[in-house]
């Protein structure tokens, strides 16, 4: 079984990368679980024709009796779709969501155990322990970072490798999600050596994936035949047979300026 | 399938027991010698003082704003080092607190760190729970998980605890949503009745049904009941029940049976009937129902000490209730229960750690003393 997160900066396209990943992954014949880790609950969204599905947070804190089949929801092409759930902004503390979350998951249910690949959708930078909360617990043994080749993403993804390094945790690669930046597969690539690791795929960016999320879909299922499903599988294919990592060795500000200037 | 709401249970206002106390606690049951609190300075600051007198060491990585803000697994590993080379000890144990849960701290990678050659029991743990008993499973599961509880042992105090928690709610600390504490009725109140159905020849079912060291001074009420009655030459028949297994629960309570009967034994106080062990507070009452109905039927008056609330009135309809408690909160769910008379051992609790024999309890010696004024 795979345990996969994936890591960035906020808005560059974790959630889409995950849910194309997974549908790629079901269509390849494995059981796949998505476990969302985002407080907005929306990562397996497009998986689901557009509908939102109830979070483990949201019935706990309405003091519910939670069983497995209220919180477990199959997807396209049977992929198993959880949401974590957590406050709205500026209140509470999500990553303790998480922590609990988890908890309560591998207390009711059998997702865990049983799948062929488990993505865990996890928030923005790790900015809390609760949002390691899955590499910590040990229930993720391959992480990945997304990034873009523009600064801001760059700095994000070369923190979350000091915060992978912190934890000892290892990096099994780099997915460039372009922002159409002038030589961004170039400047990524050699991010991603610097580091120690590898790029794994360049998702260029094209307006279908959005237009797809808008419907609710992922481009896996809606436009299977175009050429960014080619990629995702492409990129689905190389997470199933990845059996390498690295441990990250994140790069000084500098050298991140001098690889964007 | 739709969401199914829990049963509804009323909203506590009122402070109660700390699931990392009580995980404190059963740190000590399990004879841990040294427990790491990993959290803010000031947390459970009373009990981990307390526990000091019971022989178990607490030490806090006192964890300030920087430490919730960047974490404080630095601080636990190096209080680990620590702890080890001050107290050379045998167990120990890692408590979480709320501020070093929320923030995600991971016991076990400082464990995994530091890798100590004796047992280290992780208590992931946080005062959020409703029910404080919550401290003492986690607890529990971490000594199965390092091999120094049996799965027997564990299972049977799962029963129990579960057993604690629905007696608190019927009748005890959780069974209303606020519950005023109060001294109860006067001791010499109390004694008076006592000493007045004692002369009058009233017989008597004398019960200590105590929680774990809270015994040493709750025995003493009991103890005290049977010397006023003899000071007194009373005729009244007296029969002891008290919870004072030997053989069960695990090896420092199993200790503190021993050494209350050793001491029964000395006073010339005989226990007719043993009603479970120490840890067994919450199921006792069924066995005293069982004896009321087929050994003792018609008695006048019952002395109840230690958790009166989990016996229940069911065969003591007839009888005149006097019960002693040391919870504040307990004086009126007892009332209601249909108690005439409810006593408050005022602060017992710490006054029974660190002992092994019987000690003097206020009510006690307000008997003894009212004894005596009453043979002048």
């Amino acid at each position: 079984m795979k345990q996969i997160a994936i890591y960035g900066k906020g808005g560059i396209g974790k959630s889409s990368t995950a849910s194309n990943v997974a549908a790629a992954c079901a269509d390849e014949g494995y059981q796949v679980t998505i476990i969302g880790c985002d407080p907005k609950s929306d990562s397996s969204i497009t998986l689901l024709g557009g509908h939102r599905i109830p979070t483990i947070m949201e019935l706990m804190q309405q003091g519910m009796e939670i069983t497995e089949d209220e919180v477990v929801f199959e997807g396209y092409k049977g992929v198993r779709c959880v949401e974590v759930g957590g406050p709205e902004p500026g209140i509470g503390c999500a990553g303790r969501g998480i922590i609990v979350a988890i908890k309560m998951l591998q207390k009711i249910s059998t997702v865990m155990q049983d799948s062929d690949l488990i993505i865990y959708d996890v928030p923005g930078d790790i900015v809390c322990g609760g949002f390691a909360a899955p590499i910590r617990k040990g229930l993720v043994s391959e992480t990945y970072v997304l990034t873009s080749g523009e600064y801001m993403p760059l700095y994000a993804a070369n923190n979350i490798c000091k915060g992978f390094a912190r934890l000892g945790n290892p990096l099994s690669g780099v997915i460039c999600n372009s922002r159409i930046v002038e030589n961004e597969e170039d400047i990524v690539r050699a991010f991603a050596d610097e580091l120690g690791s590898e790029l794994l795929a360049f998702i260029p960016k094209v307006d279908v994936v959005q237009t797809c999320e808008r419907a609710g879909y992922s481009v896996i299922e809606k436009e299977p035949d175009c050429d960014i499903s080619g990629v995702y599988r492409k990129l689905a294919k190389v997470i199933m047979e990845r059996d390498t990592a690295c441990e990250p060795k994140p790069l000084t500000d500098e050298r991140l300026r001098e690889l964007t200037g | 399938m739709s969401p199914v709401p829990l049963t509804k249970e009323p909203t506590i206002l009122h402070p109660r027991p700390s699931s990392i106390v009580a995980a404190l606690y059963t740190l000590r049951d399990l004879d841990v010698d040294v427990v790491i609190l990993h959290g803010p300075p000031g947390c459970s600051f009373k009990h981990a003082r307390l526990l000091e007198e019971d022989g178990l060491r607490v030490v806090t990585t006192a964890l300030d704003e920087s430490g919730f803000v960047f974490g404080g697994h630095e601080q636990l590993v190096n209080l680990l080092r620590q702890v080890i080379e001050m107290f050379n000890p045998k167990r120990i144990g890692i408590v979480g607190t709320c501020a070093s849960m929320i923030i995600g701290e991971e016991l076990h990678e400082a464990v995994l760190e530091v890798n100590p050659d004796m047992p280290v029991l992780e208590v992931e743990v946080h005062a959020g729970y409703p029910n404080n008993t919550k401290g003492v499973i986690i607890t529990l599961e971490s000594a199965l998980a390092v091999g120094i509880l049996s799965d027997e042992e564990f299972q049977r105090q799962k029963v129990l605890l579960k057993e604690a928690t629905e007696v608190e709610k019927r009748h005890g600390a959780a069974s209303k949503a606020y519950l005023e504490p109060s001294r109860g009725d006067t001791k010499y109140t109390v004694a008076k009745r006592i000493i007045q159905l004692l002369k009058e020849g009233k017989r008597c079912i004398n019960i200590m049904n105590a929680k774990k060291e809270t015994g040493y001074m709750f025995a003493d009420i009991n103890v005290a009941v049977n010397q006023a009655a003899w000071e007194l030459g009373s005729t009244s028949e007296i029969i002891n029940m008290a919870n004072l297994d030997e053989n069960m629960g695990l090896d420092r309570v199993r200790d503190h049976a021993r050494n209350i009967n050793r001491d029964l034994e000395v006073m010339g106080v005989e226990v007719n009937e043993i009603i479970g062990g120490l840890d067994e507070y919450p199921i006792t009452g069924e066995t005293v129902n069982r004896l009321l109905a087929e050994k003792y039927p018609d008695f006048d008056f019952a002395v109840i000490t230690g958790v009166p609330h989990a016996i229940s009135m069911d065969n003591m309809q007839g009888m005149e209730v006097i019960s002693v408690t040391n919870g504040p909160r307990q004086v009126l769910p007892l009332k209601e229960m249909g108690h005439e008379f409810v006593v408050v051992e005022i602060d017992l609790h710490p006054k029974t750690l660190g002992v092994s024999n019987i000690i003097e309890s206020e009510f006690g010696a307000t008997l003894r003393q009212l004894v005596q004024e009453e043979k002048e």
